[in-house]
């Protein structure tokens, strides 16, 4: 079994930072949500991001028990989670005006 | 209510240490002040490179870093040393300013009596007067919330959103808890999370000068050609595993925790209010001059969370090093104070790293050293500078 962190109980996202985790896994979560168990959908490496749940497209993506975008498509338990199936809500890097403040 | 035991100051203000400052007024006094600062015991010399050719809006920054160092309440005396007398900049300038806190103060001019050689005799026998009258001060108990905790982060990697800068937002809400202030700078990194911090905001004005704050520093970086928004998150970062900018931000600005933000300062302002609660300040990421604006605007003590493990400490203000990245903690075992990767271990919660993180601050505050405090490694004062030298 290997662990992922998860920073606020209500994340629907953990983080690999402990060793990294292959497709295949089985995958627990330290920190302060311990109830969810899953099995990677994807090679995840050191630092990045493993959703905990299905996350529906459009539905905003949890880490800090915060918003940090909406999935782009829809997102498996298990997946690797970054910028192939997140958008940021801010203006993300690779698409943003320049100058460009955020919507709210 | 917990306490802790301080220098009580004139103004009402408690230090947690009894510094005695050699203040240079511009960088042609830095070799007097060295040589002043040389010869006596505890002294601490303040040196920089501005007080000359600057224009008026980014000179009036410089004073108040200059100022605001020395009426910090960890300064239990100062001798201000200047050259030319650079108008609104003269020792008697900073003399002026610092005189409400009513520590003692001495000036001495480099050109007002025969030069170098006569302004370090006038000087050191000020300084050595000033340090035997400073050390008669007495440690006596004080509430924890006369403490303006200052919070930074730098080099951050991995384990600084996730541990390290979460565990030192619990650690000032334990403080906030006891009545305190927690203060944090860099408003480069509230972009993309204006919003969590706008929500905080005490008064619809606060709101308005957080989002202006962080317009005003990205219009500074863009006018250098820089533009630092659409360039986030870096490559690095996404390779790092960020995704968002929204979600570098948050790892960044959870160094602060829940509580209400109860005021927006300028650079090296000292707060007008004395309400428990958040503090933010404008300002660069860049850690040295972030630090030392913390310390202008009177904060007693400094977590600096690390995920590289930073070497970073302000000369009068105890610098704590806290990092969540067990690697990192080895190999800057030399400076970095505290460990909190048990959090990732399942050793510690967030919440206890948290307790560990206050327990420390309020033993630093109680006299315990710091690691880069006892190394005497006083590399982190820098001033902002808002304007070109002319």
């Amino acid at each position: 079994m290997k662990k992922v962190f998860v920073v606020y109980a209500t994340d629907n996202v953990g983080t690999v930072v402990l060793e990294p985790i292959q497709r295949g896994d089985r995958v627990s979560c330290n920190g302060e949500r311990r109830d969810i168990e899953i099995v990677a959908q994807d090679d995840i490496a050191y630092g990045h991001k493993i959703a905990l749940m299905d996350i529906a497209a459009g539905d905003t993506v949890l880490k800090y028990g915060l918003s940090i975008g909406s999935a782009s498509r829809h997102i498996r338990a298990g997946d690797h989670v970054h910028t192939h199936n997140v958008e940021s809500n801010r203006g993300r890097g690779d698409l943003a005006q320049p100058g460009a403040l955020s919507a709210e | 209510m917990s306490e802790f035991m301080g220098y009580h100051r004139p103004n009402g203000d408690v230090g947690i240490r009894n510094h005695l400052l050699i203040l240079s007024g511009t960088v042609y006094a830095n070799g007097v002040v060295e040589r002043v600062a040389h010869t006596i015991q505890g002294a601490v010399p303040i040196t920089h490179a501005n007080g000359r050719c600057q224009v008026a809006p980014d000179l009036r920054v410089t004073r108040r870093f200059l100022a605001g160092t020395a009426m910090n309440p960890n300064v239990g005396g100062v001798v201000i040393i200047d050259h030319f007398r650079e108008e609104g900049m003269t020792a008697e300038d900073l003399a002026h300013d610092i005189a409400p806190t009513g520590k003692l103060i001495a000036t001495v001019n480099i050109r007002g009596g025969g030069g170098f050689i006569s302004a370090i005799e006038q000087a050191t026998r000020y300084a050595q007067d000033f340090a035997r009258r400073i050390s008669l001060y007495q440690r006596a108990p004080a509430p924890m919330s006369k403490i303006l905790f200052g919070t930074e982060c730098g080099t951050s990697d991995t384990t600084s959103g996730l541990g390290s800068n979460p565990a030192n937002g619990l650690a000032g809400e334990l403080l906030i808890a006891q009545g305190g202030r927690m203060l944090m700078a860099e408003c480069t990194e509230w972009m993309g999370c204006e919003n969590w911090l706008t929500e905080k905001a005490a008064s619809p004005a606060v709101a308005e000068a957080i989002v202006a704050g962080v317009q005003h520093m990205e219009s500074r970086a863009l006018a250098s050609g820089e533009d630092i928004r659409g360039s986030q998150p870096t490559g690095d970062n996404m390779a790092g595993g960020l995704t968002t900018i929204e979600e570098k931000s948050m790892g960044a600005v959870k160094k602060i925790g829940d509580s209400p933000i109860i005021e927006y300062l300028e650079i090296g302002e000292a707060p007008t209010r004395t309400e428990p609660g958040n503090y933010v300040m404008y300002g660069p990421g860049m850690g040295a001059e972030s630090i030392s604006s913390m310390a202008a605007a009177g904060c007693q003590v400094l977590t600096f969370c690390t995920g590289g493990g930073h070497t970073s400490n302000h000369p009068i203000m105890p610098t704590i090093k806290v990092t969540a990245n067990r690697q990192s903690y080895e190999l800057m075992r030399d400076t970095v104070d505290v460990d909190v990767s048990g959090v990732f271990q399942d050793e510690i919660t967030l919440a206890e790293g948290g307790r560990i993180i206050y327990d420390e601050m309020q033993r630093v505050c109680n006299g315990y050293l710091t690691k880069s405090e006892a190394l005497r490694d006083n590399n982190s004062f820098a001033i902002h500078r808002v304007g070109p030298s002319v």
